[in-house]
């Protein structure tokens, strides 16, 4: 690389090490520096391999080096996972310690011990590396402005990961608050290329916004399995292709195979192990094992220990390693950003391509996997939408500015609207929030003698908190990540990780499930700890695990779409779908890019409506709900639906006439609240919320269940709540949440906006090649849960009496 | 409103959806474990509940009692939760029950929550017999048939691959336990060592609670 000689880093104090190392400065590497030394806060977009970490931190020393001997925090760097931060330490260990630069550096994350906390406040050290967990718990100390008061950047890592979920908004709330400790405070983020960088820099830059960005030239070798045996039409555990898989694994020295859900991971263990007749290393990584257990898979992957690691996004981000010769994904790439992110965890050299194999598990996914391909030639990356700030954070950070010391509604107000997410927070809903932290914010105010912040006699604006016991309440429940109640299971005394309650509750003892990849036995739940051994028992269920859906990206869904309808290009592909393309073509039709196919056919005594949407699951779901309930006011006799990322498919008693009609925004506008009444999905969120806005505490898992009865589910506040006040602020932000997260309103209501006109009504005789799919994935109606409730209690009271010869009761 | 016909001790009992249980021959109605102002007393440690419970579990005794009118009603212990509850009974409610009181006995049988709480015109009792049954919180040692509450039973019930669980009346031969007629109130697994210490693990008679119908499980 030609470095210009005005380059100001061949000046840095780390300039000598980099040229012991044979290394030269990257031009975005003085791009940034140039930028953070004229005030400006930055955006740094870069591919892993572009010593992306020491760009955060150039500034950081130079300064410190200039300023000699600065006592006090100096430097604060968000990673967002915890071994992320103890990796950043080790990367920076390095150059500080070999050049005896007078610099101190710590991590302060969840496992950081009390002792070492303690002595970091009391000594902080010039950088601090850790969680948006711990800044939020760090802020709500006693003395947190005196500790962060000559801070003068914060550096956010991975940035790309925060912008659309409600850490995000954490983050934002927190980085504000620093910014009034310490109004010099420079802004510097790190990235992945992303597509909307201005949105990226719109919500973290305030002084002088800057763009600094690397686009790596070398293009990822990516291709699609070319498999012998047949491409199934439905399903997703890639059975057929085992044996493919595994001659991929013997040929590179080292390969990660990503797959989709934990479900899927187990699932390919298990089946690699039965052929492994080679004795590779092959081990299972996923989020519920425990830590010791990914740790030691961590550590094997990156000497080198392993020949193939079976993984979910539980590796996507973070360290670096190095030998990964092959990435293998597993399913459906669902989106561009996903599928970039996961092949760059191989090979970590800028100058030499990644590669990665994808491995469809049927049909649909075949097509989806040569559409990501296509898009990544393009680089045409996904967008990473922002969202607009939750309530429930709000509400979270108030109790937290609580804790610090009283505080003035006014200013607080102003400091929070400076964060983007909360641009648009009304004055009137932050008043909601306050009332909320100080005593449930109900109507009814019988509260009176209880608060948890009161306001001073002397000054209205003054909010105090009551009493410091409260201060422990809130630091054990910061945060808001929530996990499904998840139990520990103990393999003798062993623990092997968490698995959900609710597939515990489906066991019975002596049934066998696979988890970190062995088959154990149920035999009991004591303490909430699941008792298992090992089973030789060749049948076994694998737990599923309900945050298991990853979306369908808009990007790549009209990718899929552009693609199908390229015939020309159908010549290329494997001959059975090559086949199944053209019997759709003969005796239906192959949407345009913009067209909604639509076909209707007899089947069985049923009639079948199949819309292809290409809209994800969430958005499908939701409309497939819409529809059932459309369907039965025009008296179609709808019986149920099934969705998945392309299609829906209806099917009912009587032939639907009218779908024109039905299918339209109106349909969306007319149902969703009674959508929303008869699903758990609001249910579920208000948890979420009840929880995040301290409302109710948080059950920690380890924590026991203390006294006879469970205390109360949030269920029950919820019913309560929605008869008494239907308007309160948690249910108001819980409806939100649904909208943004779960029913995919924005994107239905885009489609829905302009379909009418570009319906393609194909009346057949009988099912589609294009529909086999997903006719395949009906197994059951779809009832509500009250449904399936009322209709499990008389079904099983209908056995009992049949077997006790009683003909009835009542 | 349906309810589910229950013997027990010879005699024969009404199990309503609304987690009541009438007593036909003695037109006696039966309730357990209302824990009134349970959201009140979780106030004070700032966990800050809906404060409608209050409201509502009168408003639920009070529709009974209009519509069964029965000579006495019988709360088998846990009427309040804590000594905070008292505060959420307003003047109003304490003149609603006096009103109600003129034609129907109360019977409180107080509870491991509520022992030491007094409530103006409350008549209350550590237990109370009739006839060969007992009432009482707790069940005690006796060769008499009781009828008691403090437990919150449910039942979890597997059946065609799916799992749910629902709130239930339960008795063996000679214990009946009521469920808890609360709004915040959770439940306990019938299943549990808790409940289990006190009827067994078989011969029991279950009744789950659904939408508007209280059905029948026998388990042997």
């Amino acid at each position: 690389m030609n470095i210009n000689k005005s380059n100001p880093l061949l000046l840095h104090p780390l300039n000598k090490w980099m040229k012991k190392k044979k290394w030269s400065w990257f031009p975005h590497q003085i791009e940034t520096f140039r930028h953070v030394c004229s005030g400006s806060d930055v955006v740094v977009f870069a591919p892993t391999g572009a010593g992306k970490t020491l760009t955060g931190f150039i500034n950081p020393i130079d300064d410190l080096i200039k300023l000699k001997k600065f006592k006090g925090l100096h430097t604060l760097y968000i990673s967002p996972l915890k071994s992320l931060a103890n990796d950043i330490v080790r990367n920076l260990e390095k150059p500080i310690k070999e050049l005896n630069l007078n610099i101190s550096f710590q991590v302060r994350t969840g496992d950081t011990t009390p002792y070492k906390k303690q002595k970091q406040k009391q000594k902080p050290p010039n950088i601090l590396i850790t969680t948006p967990e711990s800044l939020a718990l760090l802020n709500s100390y006693e003395n947190a402005k005196e500790f962060f008061h000559n801070l003068k950047y914060i550096i956010i890592d991975e940035i790309h990961t925060f912008l659309d979920n409600k850490r995000a908004d954490l983050l934002s709330l927190n980085i504000e608050r620093l910014q009034t400790f310490s109004p010099n405070l420079q802004r510097i983020g790190l990235s992945a290329t992303l597509k909307n960088k201005q949105d990226a820099k719109k919500w973290l830059c305030r002084k002088k916004p800057k763009i600094v960005s690397f686009e790596n030239s070398v293009l990822p070798k990516i291709k699609i399995l070319e498999s012998k045996e047949r491409i199934p039409w439905s399903g997703h555990m890639a059975t057929y292709s085992i044996n493919e898989i595994y001659k991929e694994i013997m040929k590179s020295k080292l390969t990660i195979i990503f797959v989709n859900t934990r479900a899927q991971a187990e699932y390919m263990f298990k089946n690699l192990w039965l052929i492994n007749n080679k004795k590779l290393k092959i081990a299972v990584h996923h989020g519920s094992l425990e830590k010791n257990l990914r740790l030691k898979v961590e550590n094997n992957l990156s000497k080198g220990l392993v020949d193939c690691v079976v993984a979910t996004s539980s590796l996507e981000l973070g360290l670096d390693y190095g030998d990964v010769e092959k990435i293998i994904q597993v399913g459906a790439p669902k989106g561009i950003n996903r599928l970039l992110q996961r092949v760059g965890r191989s090979n970590h050299n800028l100058n030499t391509p990644s590669k990665a194999i994808l491995v469809p598990t049927n049909r649909f996914e075949f097509i989806e996997a040569k559409a990501a391909i296509e898009e990544i030639k393009k680089n045409n990356l996904d967008k990473i939408d922002l969202k607009e700030g939750s309530f429930d954070v709000v509400a979270q950070h108030i109790f937290a500015t609580a804790c610090e010391g009283q505080f003035n509604i006014n200013n607080l107000y102003s400091e929070i609207i400076k964060a983007y997410p909360y641009k648009k927070l009304k004055l009137n809903d932050f008043k909601q929030l306050i009332n909320l932290i100080q005593d449930g914010g109900y109507v009814l105010k019988n509260y009176d003698q209880f608060k948890r912040i009161f306001q001073l006699r002397e000054n209205k604006n003054i909010y105090k908190l009551v009493n410091k016991r409260e201060i422990r309440k809130y630091r054990m429940n910061v945060g808001t990540i929530i996990e499904n109640p998840m139990l520990k299971i103990k393999l003798g005394t062993k623990t092997l990780g968490n698995i959900e309650e609710v597939f515990i509750q489906n066991l019975s003892q002596g049934d066998s499930f696979i988890f970190a990849g062995q088959v154990l036995e149920f035999q009991s739940m004591k303490n909430n700890l699941v008792q298992v051994k090992r089973s030789k028992s060749l049948i076994s269920k694998i737990p599923s695990y309900s945050g298991g859906r990853m979306p369908l990206s808009t990007n790549l869904a009209n990718s899929v779409r552009a693609l199908l309808a390229k015939s020309n290009m159908w010549d290329l592909y494997p001959e059975q779908i090559t086949e199944w393309l053209k019997r759709q073509k003969n005796i239906s039709k192959i949407p345009k890019k913009d067209e909604y196919l639509v076909e209707q056919f007899p089947r069985k005594k049923n009639f079948y409506t199949v819309i292809y949407t290409f809209a994800g699951w969430h958005a499908n779901q939701t409309l497939g709900f819409l529809l059932l309930r459309g369907f039965k006011e025009f008296n179609y006799k709808p019986l149920g639906f099934v969705a998945n990322d392309y299609a829906i498919v209806l099917w009912s008693l009587k032939e639907v006439k009218e779908i024109k009609t039905i299918l339209n925004l109106g349909l969306l506008d007319k149902h969703l609240d009674n959508y929303l009444e008869e699903t758990s999905i609001v249910k579920r969120l208000f948890r979420d919320n009840a929880i995040i806005s301290c409302l109710i505490e948080r059950r920690l898992p380890g924590m026991e269940k203390t006294g006879k009865q469970v205390l109360f589910s949030s269920d029950l506040i919820f019913t309560v709540l929605k008869k008494n006040e239907p308007d309160h602020i948690l249910l108001k932000s819980s409806y939100e949440d649904a909208k943004k997260n779960m029913i995919d309103y924005d994107r239905l209501r885009e489609i829905l906006n302009k379909i009418d006109k570009k319906i393609i009504l194909k009346k057949l005789t009988s099912i589609s090649p294009l529909a086999v799919p997903i006719i395949l994935e009906i197994n059951r109606e779809n009832l509500s849960k009250k449904e399936t409730d009322e209709y499990i209690l008389e079904d099983l009271e209908n056995e009992i009496l049949k077997e006790a010869n009683v003909l009835s009761i009542n | 409103m349906y309810y589910q016909l229950i013997n027990f001790g010879n005699e024969e009992f009404h199990a309503y959806p609304n987690k009541s249980l009438y007593w036909k021959r003695l037109n006696t109605l039966i309730v357990s474990d209302l824990h009134i102002g349970k959201s009140i007393s979780y106030a004070k440690n700032k966990q800050f509940l809906p404060p409608y419970d209050t409201k509502e579990i009168l408003n639920k005794i009070f529709v009974s009692l209009d519509m069964i009118k029965p000579s006495n009603l019988i709360i088998v212990g846990d009427l309040l939760h804590d000594v905070f509850s008292t505060l959420s009974l307003k003047d109003q409610d304490h003149k609603n029950l006096s009103q109600y009181m003129k034609n129907t006995d109360f019977i409180w049988i107080k509870g491991n929550h509520d022992k030491n709480i007094q409530i103006e015109g409350f008549k209350n009792f550590t237990n109370y017999k009739i006839d060969k049954f007992l009432f009482t919180h707790i069940p005690i040692e006796t060769s008499l048939f009781q009828i008691c509450g403090h437990y919150h039973p449910k039942v979890k019930i597997s059946h065609r691959g799916k799992t749910i669980f629902k709130t239930s009346f339960v008795h063996n031969e000679k214990i009946f336990i009521l469920p808890s007629f609360g709004i915040l109130t959770g439940g306990l697994d019938i299943n549990s060592k808790e409940i289990s210490d006190v009827l067994g693990k078989k011969n029991l008679n279950i009744y789950p609670i659904g939408q508007d119908k209280v059905y029948k499980l026998l388990l042997k």
